[in-house]
């Protein structure tokens, strides 16, 4: 299934709507049945019943209340009483083994339909129903029945009977509406946009203009030409709406709200006078797309129309924006300035850095913007400058968005337990060519924190964890020694069709990537290596643990059958020969950093081969120490100045 | 007593095609309604119309029929003046069983008529005519 498409979603209601009717009908069941008390539920009584393909339709009477109080035989067709049109589906009929007389209950969400030429209503979405049983004479009459199986009159319609779409009224309206234009921006069609018509009206060059008319007649139809500077995901802040019209929601099940898109793709658009604008498209269900996107529209062409304010914001309340656009700043090319003729165009060598910038969105889910994607890209677009680390490392501003090619060495995820899990910062630890090839002053390798604002799809996400990946860090911002990477900044895990690196070193890594040993200048949350001498033990800390010799599940537990034995739940077996993993803290002597006691926490292992250790209940102290590691890849945890202690956890290098 | 179920699917189409119109693209009220009328077929039908499989084949004389690229690659015809289709569960589910409508195709050419995704192909009238009476292909 197309991801995002219509076919996805529809796949996503239903299998929540199986899962609400199921645990609604064993509701049912177990509650006392009240009578209609609830409001929202239709109360029916059956007349008469046949089958229309797989569809049980049932003419009906509506009742006014529960005939709970009258007998079977006291309920009298009233013919003033509405007569509706009542489908069940399929599984539904099943469910209830309706037959004429029977009294059902149907609870909302059911939907009405009125028909044009018919003056019967029609109820459908009636997954919620349950079948009334009527006082003493049920029981005998359900016996009875249950015996003669019930022939239903099927309706064959004919082939000939098309479905018409086009209403005369609509055909009037059409020709009022002939300069609309409405094009959904889809990555997999290439020309639509050719087949639609572009408006009748000028297109304007200047977003100002755009937004100063807002409300005038015909700025629906008036059409801004952009270009799009930058495309990335934001999250998005709405929640989830609900989408049953009319009638009730079920106010009695919890309708789970998992997975509501929750990011927003948006673009950085400038026009012909240097404005920039930034627009907030659709819902992405997927991130995957956002590195497809970002090649085949950054710097092209699009037009917007129909656009709605969100937002003016300035330079004070929204920096991460102004951090974007003065990356962005001056203009590579003149710009057009206000108030001249629009033939001539000025020089843009001292105009001032944007003050401020609309946020804009489509009406009302409307998505007026078409990407020509066919252009050439514009000359005002300013593709990223790429710098490698060393020369970031020494750029001296504060809030700066640049760009770089890193291989990813390691990652460390933060450890707060009251932050959920996406929420969390990832820290990545990474290095180019610039930095492994220097010796003095510049770190090896320098942290690269995420913070939960900026979107990461799910492909780099994977890509992280598998194994060592050169990453393009599109727009970080980079500020008091730090590199984050926040909202609008994009990781894509190939380098973009363009982008500017002058004089940048981006040749390929060669050799094996070395840390920065420890010393006196290493810190907290960083990683080092270390070379040392073991001079002790820290035997309290001595752990060891089975895991399964299949999938590695640390956390086994005992056989519920037999406790002797080790049973893995994901792999749902029992652990035969269950793999001992060991974790053990030593202390060493550093002669780099002579002063500090420097504690280890070891886990790999070749570590324990070269300690000599097999097992930590039958290892000696004595034949550990003086051991030697010469060269051990280390995360800090601590360095705490006053006892002069390092706490280092061994780590392995993606 | 008359089919109701052509009625309450047309005028669900309807409603889609309005709702696109106005919106430029639906909600989910009616997908659910297509599931509910349509049942097994609606999501293959979205799906179809999410791929573009839909191609409205027209003729200079004005003689239309529709081209769907079914899942499995092979192109199924359905005509426009009334509900058939070339594919196999048109011939098992709707004419031997009378279980369903429609198939997924001509659901997915109705979806697409009213979302205005077909995408358009003029061909000759020697084409159309091709098209409409085309050969069954044995497959060796």
């Amino acid at each position: 299934l197309c991801r995002g498409g219509l076919a996805e979603r529809l796949c996503r209601l239903q299998n929540r709507e199986r899962s609400a009717i199921s645990f609604w009908r064993h509701q049912c069941i177990s509650d006392a049945k009240t009578a209609s008390d609830k409001s929202g539920v239709l109360i029916v009584k059956i007349l008469e019943m046949f089958e229309e393909c797989t569809i049980q339709v049932a003419i009906c009477q509506q009742l006014e209340q529960s005939p709970a109080m009258l007998s079977s035989e006291d309920v009298v067709i009233n013919a003033g009483e509405p007569i509706l049109k009542v489908l069940f589906a399929r599984e539904t009929a099943a469910h209830l083994k309706s037959r004429p007389q029977d009294v059902i209950h149907i609870y909302p969400p059911w939907q009405k339909l009125l028909l044009r030429n018919a003056d019967v209503p029609v109820i459908m979405h009636t997954y919620f129903s349950q079948k009334v049983l009527l006082s003493e004479h049920s029981e005998t009459r359900e016996k009875t029945y249950g015996l003669t199986k019930m022939l239903i009159r099927k309706n064959i319609t004919s082939l000939a009977q098309t479905f018409s779409l086009d209403d005369l009224d609509d055909e009037l309206l059409q020709e009022s509406s002939d300069n609309q234009v409405a094009c959904a921006p889809q990555i997999h069609n290439n020309c639509d946009s050719k087949q639609h018509p572009l408006a009748r009206s000028a297109v304007n060059d200047s977003l100002l203009e755009m937004v100063e008319s807002q409300g005038a007649v015909g700025w629906r139809e008036a059409q801004v030409r952009v270009i799009i500077q930058r495309v990335y995901c934001l999250p998005a802040r709405e929640g989830y709406r609900s989408h049953v019209q009319g009638n009730k929601p079920l106010s009695a099940i919890p309708i789970i709200n998992s997975d509501p898109p929750n990011v927003r793709l948006c673009l950085l658009v400038q026009d012909a006078y240097g404005m920039f604008s930034e627009v907030q498209l659709q819902s992405l269900t997927f991130t995957d797309d956002i590195e497809q996107y970002c090649r085949r529209w950054e710097g092209k062409f699009c037009c917007l129309a129909g656009m709605k304010i969100l937002q003016r914001t300035t330079r004070g309340r929204a920096l991460g924006l102004f951090s974007l656009i003065d990356s962005l700043w001056p203009p590579v090319v003149p710009v057009k300035v206000a108030g001249q003729s629009q033939a001539s165009e000025m020089m843009t060598t001292n105009l001032p850095p944007p003050s401020f910038c609309y946020i804009l969105t489509a009406q009302s889910g409307e998505i007026h913007v078409e990407v020509d994607e066919e252009e050439q890209i514009s000359n005002l677009y300013q593709p990223p400058a790429v710098h490698g680390l060393k020369e970031i490392l020494q750029i001296n501003g504060c809030n700066e968005r640049c760009s770089f090619w890193a291989q990813v060495l390691y990652l460390r995820l933060q450890t707060k337990h009251s932050v959920p899990i996406n929420q969390r910062e990832i820290l990545l630890f990474v290095t180019d060519s610039t930095l492994q090839n220097v010796v003095h002053m510049i770190p090896k390798v320098v942290a690269v924190s995420v913070a939960a604002s900026c979107v990461l799809s799910t492909e780099i996400t994977e890509a992280l964890s598998v194994a060592s990946r050169l990453i393009f860090f599109k727009d970080v911002l980079w500020g008091n020694g730090r590199i984050i990477c926040v909202e609008r900044t994009v990781l894509l895990l190939q380098k973009p069709l363009l982008y500017s690196a002058a004089g940048a070193d981006l040749s390929e890594l060669t050799g094996p990537v070395r840390l920065d040993e420890l010393d006196s200048t290493t810190q907290a949350n960083s990683v080092c290596a270390v070379k040392g001498t073991v001079v002790g033990v820290n035997e309290s800390t001595a752990f060891s643990w089975p895991t399964c010799d299949r999938c590695g599940n640390g956390k086994l537990e005992l056989c519920p059958q037999d406790r002797g034995l080790l049973y893995c739940n994901q792999c749902s077996e029992v652990v035969i020969s269950p793999v001992l993993k060991m974790q053990l803290e030593v202390f060493l002597s550093c002669p780099s950093r002579s002063q500090s006691t420097v504690k280890v926490k070891v886990w790999h292992e070749i570590s324990f081969g070269i300690l000599s250790i097999v097992r930590l209940d039958i290892y000696e102290v004595q034949s550990v120490l003086g051991k030697v590691f010469l060269l051990l890849n280390c995360y800090v945890h601590s360095v705490t100045s006053f006892f002069y202690c390092v706490a280092l956890e061994e780590i392995v290098l993606l | 007593m008359d089919s109701t179920l052509p009625a309450v699917a047309e005028e669900l189409l309807k409603e889609i095609k309005k709702a696109f119109q106005e919106t430029s693209h639906g909600t989910n009220t009616f997908s659910f309604r297509l599931k509910f009328i349509f049942g097994p077929s609606a999501v293959p039908a979205l799906d179809l119309v999410d791929q573009r499989s839909v191609t409205r084949v027209v003729s200079p004389s004005g003689r239309t029929a529709y081209q769907v690229l079914g899942s499995s690659g092979k192109l199924y015809t359905c005509y426009s003046s009334c509900h058939f289709c070339t594919c196999p569960a048109f011939g098992f589910t709707v004419l031997q069983k009378s279980e369903s409508l429609l198939c997924k195709h001509i659901l997915a050419v109705y979806i697409s008529q009213a979302m205005g995704a077909c995408q358009e192909l003029t061909v000759s009238e020697e084409q159309l005519t091709s098209i409409l009476l085309a050969e069954e292909e044995d497959e060796g």
